[in-house]
């Protein structure tokens, strides 16, 4: 698991749920869903607000804020007002902890 | 009103009160009820209570954010608040030979070889020396720190001091009204006519101060001054703030130039706070350039207060690396038959950012007024971003105005034109980026500071 | 605002449909108010799948949240009035499906409302709004040949739910702001459009709106969708008769235009001058599609209304023309934005707004151009004209440039009716009026062009009539 870091527990991440961590001073959004924990930068692109205050449903990411959406999958924007994707990171889950590749 | 998500995402509070209050947090320790004491214990009583008042309001006004209209693209925090030191140096009279601050050779450097007819240097804080034309004196001109001016002309300082950037006008005024030390006060008497300008250095040598400057030019009618204040210092390693306050009053049929030229090195975040007042038929005309600093934000709140009263307000920027400017101006038209005519440029290289936010605002009766607003950028950089929010308020209806706001790259036929002529593209765009300054630079009529001004952009051009 | 004042400034609408139907009857009626029981009551009134209802229901929360706007007009008088508002009204249950169905007393309304005989054939094709709901729906044969959908947006929900749920609240959710939040809570009414693959259609597809029933809210909802290389427009109008209090209007209008399509939304709105007026409009723009808002907003109290184009494929193109006339309480807070997120991306915003009176005219715009939108560039131009001294303009654009490449210019000019222009058409015989009348056409003569003719028409014809005393 090269470059990959450990940020939380699992069960830190409820399925349905999200959690903001912090990597290098990089604030990441951690979402449980579909069975899988995915990873996005944690500012929606639309005006600058933690999406890990957003709601999930399926793959979709929706911002508290403006309601842009995004797709937790590859981070493309499914709702204006966004227009731009956020980045994306990937994630392994080994023995009940969540690790991120900030690469 | 606090928001529910506390100071974290200040951003949901946008629109939704104007009274939002985010905590002081993060707000300098050092700018303190003690140290407002102390300073309040020089000078007069009444300016102590001045100081004791503004800091009450200082207290009581919550930071800017961006949820703010006027603070929507310059986050506070990029001031570094809580990064500074107050300077220890004596208010006053700091001995014109005085070999223990490096900086008062360098600051003295900076008025060599200029015409002047008066001069004052300020080194971090502390005023060094202020001289004035010996037949200015006689007629009456005062020029001098501004703590001295409190006891020696109460009268006048007394009446204006702070009437114009008031502990209100914003927390920073609000600060420097409390904590202001190196205060520079011009007086012109009635019909004086001063050919040469005054000349203020400011210079700065260390590293994590906040120095708060505050300079108060008083116009009796008829007279005539140029005014050039200019800031500068080498990069610093640690934060230094320097929050200025500015006040300018043109009485009836007076003229007045002031200029404010800011080079401070890399490091420094500059806040200066600026009111004009054009009286009856005064000129009153300013220039602001930005070429230093890691932040700058400008506030030029100009008042057309009498008919026939005429504003010339000019701005250059210039910035690279990853430079912050926030320009925000108002052109208030309180009487009839007044005329404001703004006219800012900027050029932006690498990842700098420039916001340009403007006002003209007609008041009811204002009629025959005629006011304009331009504001272009030049992007010369992927990575530079220009904000432009030229606004416009008119409540008479027998007005001439009107606004523009461009933000663009160099012209390319002009480039092309200067490459095809052998002139390497480097050269040329600079070249193209001196015109464009040009038009503003030919506006101002003061021949040799425009040739100081050039030289100063073409230091940082290249 | 003084009664006495009320009465004045309503002088245009008594002139043209200054009528009361007191005998039109709701068939339902909801409660005064806003609360989740009203939201339940209007799903399960249509009938409406789960999602629907739970995307209500959460909308309603996200109201609750926002704050009410402190920028753009007055809404004070607005909250004071919000308990006492109808959220949903619904004349009668059936929907019709031509012409001699309409019941007379609705066919006798649009008579009223001065509908000109060109556009009473026309209305074969129309959906007309009602109170809320649509009444009257069918469509023109040729266009049921080529497969456009235009049905009641109840309708296009009904009969279309993939297609409606893959677009809808898209282009504008409810969180974007607290009245899209309002009106996703308690939509009724509104227009679902489908424009098929490389379809064009010349007749604009037209829709009439009446608030009738005092202290009724109407919150329309309109979801277009015009696919690839298809071509279409559509008109809205809307007029309103006179109530002594607040009225409020609060329409979502989101529109999809695909690949190399082109579209056309026309708007004229005359509501009765103690209506607010807030809408959202928006549309999503795609590679080398062509948006194009045409909005007049002429009568309301209070509109604030900013249609807005986000052009996210290459070579697309936006545009806002706008006309905005404030008269003595209005106030027309009004404009346009234009989001440049791709590469040679283009727009154009005109703003036309003239201030009479105690009216207040203000032009508010963004024009954001995103790193990455190469060779994007915008052009705004706005003007004021001022009438007399009492009159107020504003004009806010946010200009917002993170790329380099791009080109953006926005001037705007505030004047006063010249003397020279008076002094000169009443030597050559007009009264004043006339000519006052004349130059105001003159001035918004480059919008009023851009309109059909019958919409054209009744422009001069309102701007003549404002103009009577004006002057002196």
């Amino acid at each position: 698991m090269e470059g990959f870091v450990r940020v939380a527990a699992l069960v830190d991440v409820a399925p349905g749920a999200t959690l903001r961590i912090e990597v290098d001073g990089i604030p990441i959004c951690l979402v449980n869903t579909e069975g899988q924990v995915y990873a996005l930068r944690d500012n929606c692109s639309h005006k600058d607000f933690p999406l890990s205050e957003g709601e999930v449903l399926g793959h979709r990411l929706t911002c508290a804020w403006h309601g842009a959406a995004f797709d937790v999958t590859t981070g493309n924007a499914l709702s204006l007002p966004a227009v731009k994707p956020v980045r994306t990171f990937d994630v392994e889950v080994e023995d009940g902890q969540v690790w991120v590749r900030l690469s | 009103m606090r928001s529910e998500t506390g100071n974290r995402h200040t951003g949901i509070v946008a629109g939704d009160s104007g009274t939002v209050v985010i905590e002081a947090e993060g707000v300098n320790a050092a700018f303190n009820a003690a140290a407002v004491e102390r300073l309040a214990l020089q000078g007069p009583a009444w300016l102590g209570d001045l100081r004791r008042e503004s800091w009450a309001v200082y207290e009581r006004t919550p930071l800017p954010t961006t949820s703010l209209e006027e603070w929507r693209y310059t986050e506070v925090s990029q001031l570094s608040l809580d990064a500074y030191r107050l300077t220890e140096e004596p208010l006053t009279g700091a001995p014109s030979g005085n070999g223990g601050n490096p900086g008062v050779a360098s600051a003295r450097a900076m008025l060599e070889g200029r015409e002047a007819s008066g001069r004052v240097v300020i080194v971090d804080g502390a005023l060094v020396e202020a001289s004035l034309d010996r037949s200015l004196e006689e007629q009456g001109v005062v020029l001098s720190d501004l703590l001295s001016a409190a006891e020696s002309h109460p009268e006048l300082v007394r009446e204006y001091l702070g009437r114009e950037v008031t502990p209100e006008f914003s927390k920073f005024a609000a600060l420097n009204g409390a904590l202001w030390t190196s205060g520079v006060f011009l007086y012109v008497p009635r019909g004086v006519q001063i050919d040469k300008p005054i000349r203020v250095a400011r210079w700065l040598t260390r590293s994590g101060i906040a120095i708060f400057p505050r300079t108060l030019v008083i116009a009796e009618p008829e007279a005539r001054i140029d005014y050039v204040e200019e800031f500068a210092s080498e990069d610093f390693e640690q934060p230094v703030l320097s929050c200025g306050a500015v006040e300018v009053i043109a009485k009836d049929a007076a003229q007045v130039h002031y200029v404010a030229l800011q080079r401070w090195g890399r490091g420094v975040r500059h806040l200066s706070m600026q009111k004009t007042i054009a009286s009856r038929d005064a000129d009153l005309d300013t220039l602001v350039v930005n070429l230093g600093s890691d932040v700058a934000r400008v506030d030029l709140h100009a008042w057309l207060d009498g008919p026939g009263a005429r504003s010339d307000m000019l701005g250059l920027y210039f910035a690279e690396g990853d430079q912050h400017f926030d320009h925000n101006t108002r052109q208030d038209h309180k009487s009839p038959n007044a005329q404001s005519d703004l006219l800012y440029k900027g050029a932006l290289y690498d990842s700098s950012r420039a916001v340009f936010r403007g006002i003209i605002r007609v008041h009811p009766g204002a009629q025959q007024t005629d006011a304009y607003q331009t504001n272009r950028n030049l992007l010369l950089s992927n990575d530079a971003r220009a904000d432009s929010l030229p606004n416009l308020e008119i409540e008479a209806d027998d007005v001439k105005c009107s606004h523009g706001a461009t933000v663009g790259q160099l012209d390319e036929e002009e480039l092309f034109y200067l490459m095809a002529r052998g002139i390497p593209r480097a050269q040329a765009e600079r070249l193209v980026v001196f015109g464009f300054f040009g038009q503003v630079l030919d506006r101002l009529p003061m021949p040799g500071v425009v040739d100081e001004l050039r030289e100063a952009i073409t230091a940082k051009i290249g | 605002m003084p009664k006495n004042e009320t009465i004045t400034e309503l002088d245009l609408d008594e002139y043209r449909y200054g009528f009361v139907t007191d005998d039109n009857k709701p068939v339902f009626k909801a409660q005064k108010g806003l609360s989740e029981g009203v939201v339940r009551q209007i799903s399960a009134h249509k009938g409406e799948p789960e999602w629907m209802l739970n995307f209500r229901l959460k909308a309603l929360q996200v109201y609750h949240r926002k704050p009410m706007p402190k920028w753009g007009g007055d809404l004070s008088g607005l909250e004071q009035t919000m308990d006492e508002i109808y959220f949903y009204l619904r004349p009668q249950e059936k929907m019709e499906r031509s012409w001699d169905d309409v019941p007379q007393e609705i066919k006798d309304t649009f008579d009223r409302l001065g509908i000109p005989e060109a556009e009473k054939k026309i209305l074969a094709g129309v959906g007309a709004q009602y109170e809320s709901e649509m009444v009257y729906h069918s469509l023109k044969k040729e266009w049921e040949d080529k497969g456009i959908i235009f049905e009641s947006i109840e309708d296009g929900l009904r009969k279309y739910p993939d297609l409606f749920r893959e677009h809808f609240a898209t282009v504008v959710p409810p969180q974007d702001n607290k009245f899209a939040a309002l009106n996703s809570a308690v939509w009724s009414g509104g227009s679902f459009v489908y424009i098929p693959k490389g379809v064009k259609v010349d007749t604009p597809l037209q829709a009439y709106f009446r608030v009738n029933a005092e202290r009724m809210g109407q919150f329309e909802r309109t979801l277009i969708i015009v696919e690839e290389g298809a071509q279409a427009q559509y008109i809205e109008g809307c007029t309103a008769p006179v109530y002594t209090t607040e009225s409020f209007h609060s329409g979502v209008i989101e529109i999809v235009v695909k690949k190399g399509a082109r579209f056309r939304y026309v708007t004229i709105q005359n509501w009765s001058s103690n209506m607010y007026n807030l809408v959202t409009q928006r549309a999503l723009v795609n590679e080398d599609a062509n948006m194009e808002w045409i909005d007049g907003n002429l009568g309301s109290k209070l509109t604030m209304k900013y249609p807005s184009c986000y052009l996210v494929g290459r070579g697309a193109h936006g545009s806002i023309l706008s006309i905005a006339y404030a008269g003595n309480g209005q106030h027309q807070d009004t404009g346009g934005k234009v989001v440049h997120a791709a590469p040679h991306t283009t727009s154009q915003i005109i703003s036309k707004s003239i201030s009479k009176g105690t009216g207040r005219a203000t032009y508010r715009g963004l024009c954001k151009v995103y790193d990455g939108a190469e060779r994007a560039k915008s052009n705004v131009e706005c003007d004021a004209l001022l009438i007399n001294e009492t009159a107020r303009t504003d004009t806010f654009p946010y200009i917002e440039i993170e790329e380099n490449s791009a080109s953006v210019g926005h001037e705007a000019s505030v004047s006063k009716v010249g003397e020279e222009q008076l002094f000169y058409l009443m030597s050559r015989g007009m009264s004043e009026e006339e000519a006052m009348a004349m130059v105001v056409r003159g001035f918004i003569e480059p919008v009023a062009r851009e309109l059909p003719l019958e919409y054209a028409v009744e422009l001069n014809r309102l701007i003549e009539l404002e103009m009577e005393g004006s002057v002196g």
